[in-house]
């Protein structure tokens, strides 16, 4: 016989606040966190930025001992000084790893949802379209962010520690600013695309497939097309390129590599940005409510 | 708490749910319907997942599915398709399903517990779902909409890829909380003991139309005047006797006899020509309506004159 009755307390809590999506952003990242994979891509993202740590701090404390023979010797080498070059040449080499922690955090993040029918028990819970949208957009924004512009802005701080005057600060207060712009440029139409392929597409490896397929593609016919029809600036075609331009006009290259004009790649990224938006947009919120 | 009316819902050109009214408030309803009856989308645009083309939907009293946030927080549902979350366990996955609530982290994950344990799942609770068998998934699914302790539970075929162990516990977990916690239940399936096992009342629907809401006791109530008699022996005798005198008895494959009396006549005379017929009735019962009778009968389907005339189903 008995002697309880199996039973479940009463629950009267009141329902989530605004900030709905922080709880799919959360657990995103909880689930990703738990994965080996992702974080040898962090470890590997991070190796890039003490090797940084690293030649800023033996450049910045040779600055402060002045007259150091190697230290003329190093300023010769234009690769080892620190300027907006040094944080362009980071955040470019950074874009590899930011698009392969997107592709692999962000290839499953909707269409496993979807085929696993896990839409319909999250959305029978008090959340909208709008939530699990910002919140999946949120924690890939958040992953590249942190192997671009959070490193990015520490190493110009480190700058500033290590050479404390107004004139430093002065002189690198817009490397911040263009790291976390350029940061931006890089991990948003990432973001987009890598959600959008996910959302059109029913399982992972398809959506990754789709995504390195498409970037391969596009990058190969912007150069053939700028090479056959003899105009450099259709080479704003291929996107890595047009981010490699918006790159090189924030930090204020003079060795411009491309010669087309910044602006259409300022277009051209935001068009993927808004149609990987509303792709991702128009697929969730069928989920949530379809007709 | 659920009152439609005249709710129209379109996918494109075709119309899955045409004018349904009705209203439900309490206890335990069983929705009944063949397939593509339009049992499924009548709870989606319960639960704001599909907007009706016309007509109001409204549950706790707020409209759907412009009130579907709040009106989430407080109905629980559980899906009829297979839902795994292959990287989570079943607490991890309550756990989340409890801070989309509202809970927080160490609430949410008390409460998974407590859900796990009234459904009846153990140990294996800590295993990653992809490794369940369909009988635990289901379980989970159920426990997930549970855990917020919901007023109103949608539940969509729960007993789907259950064994029959598995079948009877899952119904009288819904009877119980249908009994013990007052939560309204709508119960859409296909397996007529399902609802009535667990139900009081049915609502049957069929392309897109509710063509029967009746109380289950009065839809299996005694029919008038029809008899289910078994005789000792001479059953041939009994028959042809009982149907010189007027009655229009039906031999079933059972052995039993299935009686109808005609305006007039006494029950009592069956008696006397069983003792004309020189046997005795051993067995007498007034016919009930089954629930599939009555579910055939609703949805016009060729059988249900047969179910009249005595024929036995």
């Amino acid at each position: 016989m008995p002697i309880y009755t199996q039973t479940y307390r009463t629950f009267d809590g009141e329902a989530p606040g605004r900030f709905r999506w922080l709880v799919v952003a959360r657990q995103e990242l909880r689930i990703l966190l738990g994965q080996r994979a992702f974080l040898f891509i962090g470890v590997a993202a991070y190796l890039h930025v003490c090797l940084r740590i690293l030649q800023l701090v033996v450049i910045d404390m040779m600055a402060n001992t002045g007259g150091n023979l190697l230290l003329n010797e190093m300023r010769n080498f234009s690769a080892m000084n620190v300027d907006a070059t040094m944080f362009f040449t980071f955040l470019r080499l950074q874009m590899g790893v930011v698009f392969l922690s997107c592709i692999y955090a962000g290839s499953g993040a909707i269409c496993e949802d979807f085929s696993n029918n896990l839409m319909e028990i999250y959305f029978s819970k008090p959340l909208n379209w709008r939530d699990y949208v910002i919140g999946k957009c949120a924690v890939l924004l958040a992953v590249g962010l942190a192997f671009t512009a959070i490193p990015g802005v520490l190493l110009v701080l480190l700058h500033n520690l290590f050479v404390p005057s107004w004139a430093t600060v002065q002189e690198t207060y817009w490397w911040a600013l263009s790291t976390v712009a350029f940061s931006l440029v890089l991990v948003v139409p990432c973001v987009m695309g890598v959600l959008a392929s996910s959302a059109l597409f029913a399982s992972r490896r398809f959506a990754s497939i789709a995504v390195f397929m498409v970037l391969v593609g596009n990058l190969v016919v912007g150069r053939m097309l700028s090479q056959l029809l003899l105009k450099p600036q259709v080479a704003v075609l291929a996107f890595p390129l047009a981010l490699n331009r918006i790159g090189e006009s924030l930090f204020q290259q003079r060795r411009i590599i491309f010669r087309f004009p910044v602006h259409w790649a300022w277009i051209y990224v935001a068009v993927v940005c808004v149609v990987g938006f509303l792709i991702v947009c128009q697929k969730v919120r069928r989920a949530e409510v379809a007709s | 708490m659920i009152s439609l009316h005249d709710v129209r819902v379109s996918y494109g050109a075709l119309e899955a749910l045409r004018g349904v009214t009705c209203s439900i408030e309490s206890g335990a309803v069983g929705l009944l319907g063949p397939n593509g009856a339009g049992k499924s989308t009548l709870l989606k645009t319960l639960l704001g997942f599909v907007r009706a083309k016309q007509g109001d939907v409204r549950v706790f009293g707020e409209s759907m599915p412009k009130s579907a946030v709040k009106v989430r927080q407080r109905l629980g549902y559980m899906p009829e398709r297979e839902v795994v979350s292959p990287k989570l366990s079943a607490v991890g996955f309550l756990t989340y399903c409890g801070c989309l609530l509202g809970m927080s982290r160490v609430d949410a994950m008390e409460r998974a517990h407590e859900v796990l344990n009234y459904v009846g799942v153990g140990e294996s609770r800590y295993r990653k779902m992809e490794t369940y068998s369909m009988g635990m998934r289901q379980r989970i699914k159920f426990a997930q909409a549970l855990t917020h302790d919901p007023k109103l539970l949608l539940l969509d075929e729960p007993t789907s890829g259950l064994d029959p162990e598995g079948r009877v516990e899952m119904l009288d977990l819904i009877g119980e909380l249908a009994r013990r916690r007052k939560v309204t239940v709508l119960l859409s399936t296909h397996l007529l003991p399902d609802v009535e096992h667990v139900c009081d009342r049915v609502l049957m629907i069929d392309k897109g139309r509710v063509v029967l809401d009746a109380k289950i006791a009065s839809l299996t109530q005694a029919r008038e005047g029809a008899f289910e008699v078994r005789v000792r022996d001479k059953k041939e005798a009994f028959v042809r006797a009982a149907k010189e005198a007027g009655f229009a008895p039906y031999a079933q494959l059972t052995g039993n006899i299935l009686v109808t009396k005609p305006p007039g006549k006494k029950v009592e005379a069956l008696f006397e020509l069983a003792r004309a017929a020189q046997t005795q009735i051993r067995h007498f019962r007034p016919v009930r309506q089954s629930l599939e009778e009555a579910f055939i009968a609703a949805i016009g389907a060729p059988s249900a004159p047969a179910a009249q005339d005595g024929s036995g189903r």
